[in-house]
């Protein structure tokens, strides 16, 4: 009886780890960090992305101040999702939600929110942020920015989610953090 | 546990963010992923949307003047990490085929030529095939192009038979066989 309860036990220790069980990486040269898990074929990468680095993307593009000014104030992750599995998957990141130690649910601005906001300004450009939504073929994958509404060095958990095959998956990232104000910081 | 950093390491950091932002390539932080190898198959086909776009020299190029090749129709930046990944495979794809009709047409976005310029001449090997100019990446949005890169195979009669969302190994043994099928068809 009591092996049972041991193995019961081992097996909820194993679901919570499935569901927290990315790998965080310190890139050794910048002191960043990143973060990445992989679950049926659908793997996810965060990768902290200082405000100078945001600030110096848009700048290059020749985008106005205002732009870049605005999308630098925010929490900033480089996103890679990549399809490896052998069937068509689809995501919608604007399900997603951000949930920070205080126990309160963020949400990310999309793409579109942004893309839309630059064309009311006359600005067509529309690229460098991840697609809240995309299909995904075997093989395909992207990679682009998503902005969170957070202050710098903000702690948090993300929960994601994908569809394939008809079913949705969800997972959980936990102990993400924003990257710092700048490199100093770290 | 987080680690301090060097000076050498800050500057070398402080250099990236100047380089980026006078507009040279820079690696976005991470890489990403190995370039995938697979196309997925268009189904149904759907006619290519025409287009009329000028390349670096100024001269006009439209997507009819290419009717009846084979066409790997390639939308870009150079800011974009798997972009810069993918073109040297897709360079050799394109010498490999082109005799046989086969184009790569490379759509850049947003982006001046002057930049686009310094860049190829950045790469180790210098692109060969036309490289054109998207600059209100009105184009990509007919093809319903969401992130950079992105890539269809256009067969001989101008249907879209094949999309690729993101960076390709372009001269991988799985995609050099659909092509030899696409090119062994009628012209």
């Amino acid at each position: 009886m009591m092996s049972l309860w041991r193995a019961c036990l081992l097996l909820v220790v194993v679901s919570r780890g499935a569901m927290a069980g990315a790998r965080e990486h310190v890139d050794p040269d910048t002191g960043l960090s990143r973060w990445e898990t992989d679950d049926r074929g659908f793997s996810l990468e965060l990768v902290q992305v200082l405000p100078d680095y945001v600030r110096a993307v848009y700048a290059s593009r020749g985008l106005p101040q205002t732009i870049i000014d605005s999308v630098s104030s925010y929490c900033v992750f480089g996103t890679i999702l990549k399809n490896h599995s052998a069937s068509t998957l689809s995501y919608n990141a604007a399900d997603w939600r951000y949930v920070t130690t205080d126990g309160r649910t963020h949400r990310a601005r999309t793409k579109t929110e942004w893309v839309d906001e630059w064309q009311s300004m006359g600005v067509a450009f529309r690229w460098s942020l991840l697609p809240e939504q995309q299909t995904y073929a075997p093989g395909d994958w992207g990679q682009g920015f998503t902005t969170v509404a957070l202050p710098p060095g903000t702690v948090l958990d993300l929960h994601y989610g994908w569809e394939q095959g008809g079913v949705k998956h969800t997972g959980i990232i936990k102990g993400v953090r924003c990257a710092p104000a700048d490199i100093e910081s770290l | 546990m987080r680690r301090p950093i060097s000076n050498r390491c800050k500057h070398l950091a402080s250099l990236c963010l100047v380089l980026a932002v006078a507009g040279l390539p820079v690696a976005l932080p991470a890489q990403g992923p190995d370039l995938s190898h697979t196309l997925a198959p268009v189904e149904p086909p759907v006619t290519a949307p025409g287009f009329r776009l000028a390349d670096m020299d100024g001269e006009m190029h439209a997507l009819a003047d290419y009717r009846g090749k084979v066409i790997l129709l390639n939308f870009w930046a150079t800011w974009c990490p798997p972009c810069r990944h993918e073109m040297p495979a897709m360079e050799r794809l394109y010498r490999r085929f082109r005799d046989r009709g086969f184009v790569v047409l490379a759509l850049n976005q947003w982006e001046d030529p002057d930049l686009v310029f310094a860049y190829t001449g950045d790469l180790d090997v210098f692109p060969s095939f036309p490289m054109l100019f998207d600059p209100q990446s009105s184009v990509s949005q007919h093809y319903g192009v969401k992130g950079l890169p992105t890539s269809f195979v256009i067969d001989r009669s101008g249907q879209v038979i094949y999309r690729a969302i993101g960076g390709r190994e372009f001269d991988h043994p799985e995609i050099l066989q659909i092509l030899e099928g696409l090119l062994a068809g009628p012209s």
